[in-house]
C-alpha cells in the first residue's frame, strides 16, 4: 500500500460528504485541527484505506455522478465502513463534535449546522439589534438570486 | 462604625438578585454590610480586567461543554454545590446535590457563584395578576397573600427599575377584569425587544384561528409581546431616575427625572459600552456573552463600596440563636481554600439584622439546620416550580428558529380564569430556540440524519428544510401549594464540607395532572388550527414522567423554585410576615422566591425582586427605629 498524504484529500472527502464547498469549508478556518482530530482518533489502517479508495473512486473515468453516490451510500456512510470515518466526519464539520466531545471553543462556532439552519451558534456571531425579528439575511440573499429554496 | 471589627449593621448571605438588591440599597443609605457569598472569588471580580478575564473563562467553558445546560459555564465546586439538571434521574436518588426522595423528581436547578441564578436566567419579567395573590377567596384554591397587588405596584415599578425592563405597556393585556394593571400613563424603562419571525409568522395564523374547546368552553388564543430584563432602546418618556430611602418619612422613595432623560441601559460589568443593545447572541439561557442581559452583579456594582464588604467562599452552615431573647445572634460560616478539597475553616458573622438570600431551597435548609423560624412547621414546605409540559412540532413553512432571545411573545390566554378552580392556570411562550430544549437539536437532528446514511448535499438541504421548521412552546403550569412538597435535612447526607444536602420530597398533584391533560387538548387543537405537525413524544423513562386518566406527560421544571419559607397572616401559618421578617425572630429576613406563598403564571424573579424592595424597607425602618 503507498502511503498517501491524506491532507489535500481530506477537503474533497469534506467537501462531498458535508455538502459544503471547499471554499466554505476553508473559510471556517478549521482544516487543519479537523484533519488532525481524525488522524488522531481514528485507526491509521481506517484512515489509510478510507482516503486510498476514495481517491480511485473520485478519480476513476468511468463513473458518473450517479453511481458515485451510490457507492458512498453502500460503501462509505455505513458505521461498519472504515471505522465510521464519514460519519464522524460529517458530524464535526456539521457540529465540532468528535463523539461527545467539543473540539475546541472554535470548532463550536464553526458549526456548519448553524449556517445550514439559516442562525447562529448561540452565544457567538451575533447578527446584531433586532435581526432576528426579520428574515435571516441568507434567506433574503437566496431570494434575490432566486435560488429554488428562496423564500 | 468600623468594617473590620464585626460591626455590621446588616449580615446578608447571599450574592443573587435578592442579597443584591438589599445589599445596594442598605449600603447606599449608609448602612454597613457585610456579605457572605458561597462562590468563587473570581466570580466577584469588580475591576474591569479581572472582571473580563473571568466572564470569559464562563464563555469559553460554555463553549466547551458537550451539554449546554443551565449551569454548563459556572463550576460546580465540591464544597459549595450548586443544584443541576443534569443531575435528575429517575428516584429516589442521591446524584448531584440534591437527595431526590420522591415519587418524582423536583426539576430545577439555580446557581451557587457570585450574581447567582440570573447569571443563566432567561430574564423574562411579567408581573403576576392581581387574582394571583387571592387564589383562596377567589377560586378556593391554595391561599391567599397578605398583600394585595394594589400594594405591589410601586414596588414592581422599583423592580423594573432595578432590573431594566424592556417592553411595551400597552401589549400587555391580560385575560383579566381589570383593563390594566399598570399606574396611568406608566412605561417600561426601555421599548419592546423586537419580536421573533417566528413570533410574527404565527401571531398572523394565530390571530385567525377559530377558538378552542377546554371543557365545553370556548376560549380564544393570542399573542401578546413579552416583557424582559434585556437592554433595548431606551423609552423617552419613563421618567423614573432611582430609588432612594427616605429617612424623614421612613420609605424607599421612587426618584424622578425632572426631564424626560430617559432610561440608560446598564451595560456589561467590564465595560459600560458592551451589552447597551441585546445583539442577538441567542444563548441568553446560560450565558449572554455581552451581558445585554440584566444579572444581580450589575446591582451588586451600584452599592456603596465603602459600606460593603464581600466575602466569597464563605458557606453560610447554621444560624446562631440567643435562647432568651430569640434574636439571631450570629451566622456560621465555613470558607474553603480550593473548593475541591475538604479543608475549611469555621468563622462566625455578627450584625445587627441577619438577611438570607441563598434561594428558596438553600434558605430553606439552612433554617432547618439551624432549628430557627420553625414554630408553624412551615419551613422546607410548599416547594413550588412551573411543572412545564413541552410541546413540538413542524410548521408547513419555515419560522427560522435558533435566533434572538429565547421567547419573546406568550399566550397569556390561560394565565387566569374561573378553570383554576379545577386545575393550574399556564402561561404559553413561543419559543424562539426550536427543539433545542426537548430534544437538543439541531446536534440530533445532524447526527439522526447520518446514522441513516444521509450525506452531501441531502443532507444540508434535509437539516435546512426540517430544522427552519421547528416550532416548540412549552405550558408553564401553576403549582399549587402543597406541605408535602418539601426541603428536609437528614444527618446521613451531608456535602464535602459538612454541610447538609437537601433532602426532597415532591409529587404532582391531581390540580397539576388535570392541567397536563388540559394542556394536551389545547396543544392538539393549536396545532391543528396552526398546521403544525405534532411531533411531541413523552418517554416513560423519563425522570419526570406522570400519568393521568391513562395518560403519560412528562414535565420539566422552569428554574423557578418557589415557596419553601412562605409568607403569610400569622406566626401560626407562615413563616415571614409581608416585611418578610421571621416570625420567631425579629432580626432575621428572609429574601427571595421562597417567601411567594402561591407563584402565579409568571417568572417569579420580578414579583420577588419587588418583594425584596419592600424587605429593604422594613430593615431600614427596623435599624432606624
Ligand atoms: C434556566 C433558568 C431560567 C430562568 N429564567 C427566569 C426568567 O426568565 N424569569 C424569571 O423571573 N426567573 C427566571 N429564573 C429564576 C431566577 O433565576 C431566580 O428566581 C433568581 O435568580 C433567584 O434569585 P435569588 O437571589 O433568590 O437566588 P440566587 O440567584 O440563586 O442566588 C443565591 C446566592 O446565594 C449564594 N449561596 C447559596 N447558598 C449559600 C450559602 N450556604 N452561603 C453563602 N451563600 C450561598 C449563591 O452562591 C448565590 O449567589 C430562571 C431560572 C433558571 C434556572
Ligand atoms: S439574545 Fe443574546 S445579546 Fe440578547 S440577551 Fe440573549 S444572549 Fe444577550
Amino acid at each position: 500500500m503507498e502511503p498517501i498524504s491524506t491532507s489535500k484529500l481530506f477537503l474533497e472527502a469534506s467537501a462531498v460528504f458535508t455538502g459544503f464547498s471547499k471554499t466554505e469549508l476553508k473559510a471556517t478556518g478549521m482544516l487543519q485541527s479537523y484533519h488532525n482530530t481524525i488522524l488522531k482518533n481514528t485507526n491509521k489502517e481506517d484512515i489509510d484505506y478510507f482516503f486510498i479508495d476514495l481517491n480511485q473512486l473520485l478519480t476513476d473515468p468511468k463513473q458518473d455522478a450517479k453511481s458515485i453516490k451510490h457507492i458512498l451510500t453502500t460503501q462509505f456512510m455505513p458505521i461498519s465502513a472504515y471505522g465510521s470515518l464519514a460519519q464522524n466526519m460529517i458530524i464535526l464539520w456539521y457540529t465540532g463534535n468528535w463523539g461527545n466531545d467539543v473540539i475546541s471553543s472554535a470548532s463550536y462556532i464553526q458549526g456548519l449546522m448553524w449556517d445550514t439552519i439559516h442562525a447562529h451558534p448561540p452565544g457567538a456571531k451575533q447578527p446584531g439589534y433586532g435581526s432576528w425579528s426579520d428574515l435571516p439575511l441568507s434567506v433574503k440573499q437566496s431570494t434575490v438570486k432566486s435560488s429554488p429554496n428562496g423564500k | 462604625m468600623e468594617n473590620n471589627n464585626n460591626n455590621y449593621d446588616v449580615v446578608i448571605v447571599g450574592s443573587g438578585i435578592a442579597g443584591s438588591i438589599v445589599a445596594k440599597l442598605l449600603t447606599n443609605a449608609g448602612k454597613k454590610v457585610l456579605m457572605l457569598e458561597a462562590g468563587l472569588a473570581a466570580g466577584i471580580a469588580m475591576d474591569q480586567e479581572a472582571n473580563y478575564k473571568n466572564y470569559q473563562d464562563y464563555l469559553s467553558t460554555f463553549y466547551n461543554a458537550s451539554a449546554k445546560v443551565p449551569n454548563s459555564p459556572y463550576p460546580n465546586i465540591k464544597d459549595a454545590p450548586s443544584i443541576d439538571v443534569l443531575d435528575i434521574k429517575k428516584t429516589p436518588s442521591t446524584e448531584g446535590y440534591l437527595v431526590q426522595m420522591g415519587p418524582i423528581a423536583f426539576a430545577s436547578d439555580c446557581t451557587r457563584a457570585p450574581g447567582g441564578t440570573t447569571l443563566h436566567w432567561l430574564g423574562t419579567t411579567l408581573r403576576m395578576l392581581p387574582n394571583d395573590f387571592k387564589m383562596k377567596s377567589k377560586y378556593g384554591v391554595a391561599v391567599d397573600w397578605p398583600i394585595k397587588y394594589e400594594d405591589m405596584n410601586r414596588y414592581y415599578e422599583m423592580a423594573e427599575n432595578e432590573i431594566g425592563v424592556s417592553g411595551n405597556v400597552k401589549d400587555q393585556n391580560y385575560p383579566i377584569e381589570q383593563k390594566s394593571v399598570f399606574n396611568k400613563d406608566y412605561v417600561y424603562p426601555m421599548k419592546v425587544i423586537p419580536i421573533s419571525y417566528l413570533d410574527k409568522v404565527m401571531t398572523d395564523i394565530i390571530d385567525k384561528n377559530s377558538k378552542i374547546i377546554l371543557n365545553d368552553k370556548a376560549y380564544k388564543l393570542y399573542c401578546i409581546s413579552t416583557p424582559q430584563g434585556r437592554n433595548s432602546i431606551p423609552n423617552y418618556d419613563y421618567d423614573i431616575n432611582g430609588v432612594a430611602w427616605n429617612p424623614g418619612t421612613k420609605k424607599l422613595d421612587i426618584t424622578r427625572n425632572r426631564f424626560k432623560e430617559g432610561y440608560n441601559p446598564v451595560g456589561s460589568n467590564w465595560d459600560p459600552y458592551t451589552g447597551q443593545r441585546c445583539e442577538g447572541n441567542a444563548s441568553c439561557v446560560p450565558i449572554c456573552p455581552v451581558q445585554a442581559k440584566y444579572n444581580a452583579l450589575k446591582t451588586l456594582r451600584k452599592c456603596d463600596m465603602g459600606n460593603l464588604s464581600v466575602k466569597t467562599q464563605a458557606v453560610a452552615s447554621k444560624l446562631l440563636i440567643n435562647e432568651t431573647s430569640n434574636w439571631i445572634n450570629g451566622v456560621e460560616y465555613k470558607t474553603y481554600i480550593k473548593g475541591s478539597s475538604p479543608e475549611y475553616e469555621t468563622h462566625t458573622a455578627k450584625a445587627t439584622i441577619y438577611v438570607m438570600a441563598a434561594s428558596a431551597i438553600e434558605n430553606a435548609k439552612l433554617l432547618l439546620a439551624s432549628g430557627a423560624a420553625n414554630s408553624s412547621d412551615q419551613v422546607g414546605r410548599n416547594l413550588m416550580d412551573h411543572m412545564t409540559v413541552l410541546r413540538w412540532g413542524l410548521a408547513k413553512e419555515p419560522l427560522y428558529p435558533y435566533r434572538g432571545p429565547g421567547s419573546t411573545t406568550n399566550i397569556p390566554t390561560f394565565r387566569d380564569g374561573e378553570f383554576r378552580k379545577d386545575h393550574a392556570a399556564w402561561i404559553l411562550p413561543l419559543d424562539n430556540w426550536g427543539w433545542a430544549w426537548p430534544t437538543f437539536s439541531p446536534g440530533s437532528d445532524v447526527t439522526t440524519a447520518v446514522s441513516e446514511g444521509i450525506f452531501g448535499k441531502e443532507l444540508r438541504d434535509r437539516i435546512e428544510n426540517r430544522v427552519t421548521r421547528q416550532f416548540f412552546t412549552h405550558f408553564e403550569c401553576e403549582q399549587t401549594p402543597d406541605p408535602n412538597n418539601r426541603v428536609t435535612i437528614n444527618p446521613e447526607y451531608k456535602d464535602n464540607i459538612g454541610n447538609y444536602r437537601p433532602v426532597i420530597h415532591y409529587n404532582a398533584t391531581e390540580y397539576m395532572l388535570k392541567a397536563f391533560e388540559a394542556s394536551g387538548v389545547v396543544s392538539e387543537q393549536f396545532f391543528d388550527q396552526c398546521g403544525i405537525e405534532d411531533f411531541t413524544e413523552y418517554n416513560p423513562q423519563d425522570p419526570d414522567y406522570v400519568t393521568y386518566k391513562g395518560k403519560g406527560y412528562s414535565f420539566a421544571g422552569a428554574g423557578h423554585i418557589v415557596g419553601t419559607h412562605r409568607m403569610g397572616f400569622n406566626k401560626q401559618d407562615s413563616v415571614v410576615d409581608s416585611d418578610m421578617r421571621t416570625w420567631d425572630h425579629e432580626n432575621l429576613f428572609l429574601v427571595g422566591c421562597g417567601n411567594m406563598p402561591t407563584l402565579g403564571t409568571s417568572n417569579p424573579t420580578l414579583t420577588m425582586s419587588a418583594l425584596t424592595f419592600k424587605a429593604a424597607e422594613a430593615i431600614l425602618k427596623q435599624l432606624e427605629q
